[in-house]
């Protein structure tokens, strides 16, 4: 990967400062100028109730009563995590429909997507979400206020400080002397883009543990993609040194 | 020039030769997908055409391979003690001064070959309708996702050995799959066990 972690931006998330505002979601969707989505009520003030081509992020809404407080309610701003090592980047087909910026996040160009939905498949966090055109579409960090020295629209808005953007290890830092515990994605996937301050277990705001791009992608990438090459470059050299070492077929000799 | 004899009908010439330019253009286009070849998606205007042309080369390849069946299926499934020799002898191709037993019309090594393509054939085309048709079921996908390719590693190195066994290594085969025909004393030195059973030797 060009990025090394010096230059290397992210999105920080401090769920315990979070006042669930979803002004993040607000500013999301002003930026990338997407559409409301008509939802139902299902007893939550999560709402849409997950990422959608029209929700490149979401606050999510839970309640998770602890001995002290009985009505704890916890949220987590739920986006792509850009991860450095990324599923959806290595098993897209199209080249340039999934892409690396220069400040590490993995934006996307619907119209090099090729629509095969295999980034949906691989992705550990199961963030793309294709359109009604079945394109691909995601939180992409900003790409295009991030370059110009801005900041991505949902951290611009977050009057909380639940949602920090700079240089990647500068947050960690900052994070640790903070005193929180628990850096989520600091090393996960070769380090993620989106990292989460967690005082607590992650797995209490429904963070996934250990997430791993499929294994059946990992084997492909590393292991039949090189094979594929290997064995018609190996097979096309075997037969020229058949072709002068033994010769071709003799009926004569039958 | 001698007494020729048919050993392909202009059906299964024909049904190689789609057979054939599909899986090579299935091939390249896969290349381009692995290794994002940008200079050969150019050639069909971008990717996601190329994609459109991979697919429905997919079913050209698909019809094919099934239609052949009809042709080499029965053949590619006996064998004989001859056939065991051929093996031991690999087919005389390490050699020439090795005996190489009588052949039929076919030898083992054709034949298991044939049957390769037929498994791995099928297979990746199943797995190329799952990964086309099944996009909102993860399981299918990855899975075919991975039959796909590994089905691909079998042509990378079994496409190229038939393309040379059936032309240099072997003069004069090509021309059968072009014409249908083989000259009568070649054939007799061939296929002696076929040539037997058609009452010509």
């Amino acid at each position: 990967m060009a990025n090394n972690s010096t230059n290397r931006k992210a999105i920080l998330v401090t769920p315990e400062v979070c006042i669930g505002c979803r002004a993040c979601q607000v500013a999301c969707k002003s930026w990338n100028e997407l559409p409301g989505i008509k939802t139902k009520n299902n007893g939550t003030y999560q709402n849409p109730p997950d990422l959608a081509t029209a929700a490149y992020n979401i606050i999510k809404y839970s309640e998770v009563p602890s001995q002290d407080n009985p009505v704890r309610w916890l949220f987590v701003s739920r986006r792509c995590m850009h991860c450095e090592d990324a599923g959806c980047m290595k098993i897209c087909p199209a080249p340039g429909a999934l892409y690396r910026t220069k400040e590490g996040a993995v934006a996307f160009d619907r119209d090099k997507c090729v629509a095969c939905k295999l980034c949906v498949n691989a992705c550990p966090f199961d963030v793309p979400r294709y359109d009604a055109e079945g394109k691909v579409t995601k939180c992409h960090l900003c790409f295009d206020r991030i370059g110009e020295g801005m900041l991505p629209a949902c951290v611009k808005t977050c009057p909380t400080g639940a949602l920090r953007y700079g240089d990647r290890d500068e947050l960690i830092s900052t994070a640790r002397a903070e005193g929180f515990g628990t850096i989520y994605g600091e090393k996960d996937l070769g380090g993620l883009g989106s990292i989460y301050a967690f005082k607590e277990e992650p797995n209490l705001y429904g963070m996934k543990e250990n997430p791993t791009i499929p294994s059946s992608v990992i084997f492909w990438h590393t292991y039949l993609k090189p094979l594929s090459l290997i064995g018609l470059g190996g097979v096309v050299a075997a037969a020229a040194i058949h072709y002068m070492a033994v010769g071709p077929h003799k009926d004569e000799e039958v | 020039m001698g007494e020729m004899v048919r050993k392909e009908s202009g059906g299964a010439i024909l049904n190689h030769w789609v057979l054939a330019i599909s899986c090579i253009l299935l091939m390249i286009t896969g290349f381009a997908f692995l290794f994002h070849l940008e200079s050969v998606g150019a050639v069909f205007g971008g990717f996601e055409t190329m994609k459109t042309v991979h697919n429905w080369t997919g079913v050209v390849f698909t019809v094919a391979l099934v239609l052949t069946m009809v042709n080499y299926l029965g053949d590619s499934l006996r064998y004989d003690a001859d056939d065991v020799q051929w093996f031991k002898v690999a087919g005389g191709y390490l050699s020439h001064k090795v005996k190489v037993p009588p052949m039929g019309k076919h030898n083992p090594g054709q034949k298991l070959y044939y049957l390769g393509i037929v498994i791995f054939g099928i297979a990746i085309a199943l797995s190329g309708f799952g990964i086309w048709l099944m996009k909102d079921n993860p399981t299918i996908m990855l899975l075919s996702h991975l039959v796909h390719n590994v089905a691909f590693i079998f042509f990378c190195i079994m496409v190229p050995v038939h393309i040379y066994l059936s032309t240099l290594a072997n003069p004069g085969t090509f021309q059968i799959m072009v014409s249908g025909m083989v000259p009568l004393e070649l054939a007799k030195k061939r296929y002696p066990k076929w040539m037997k059973a058609a009452g010509k030797m």
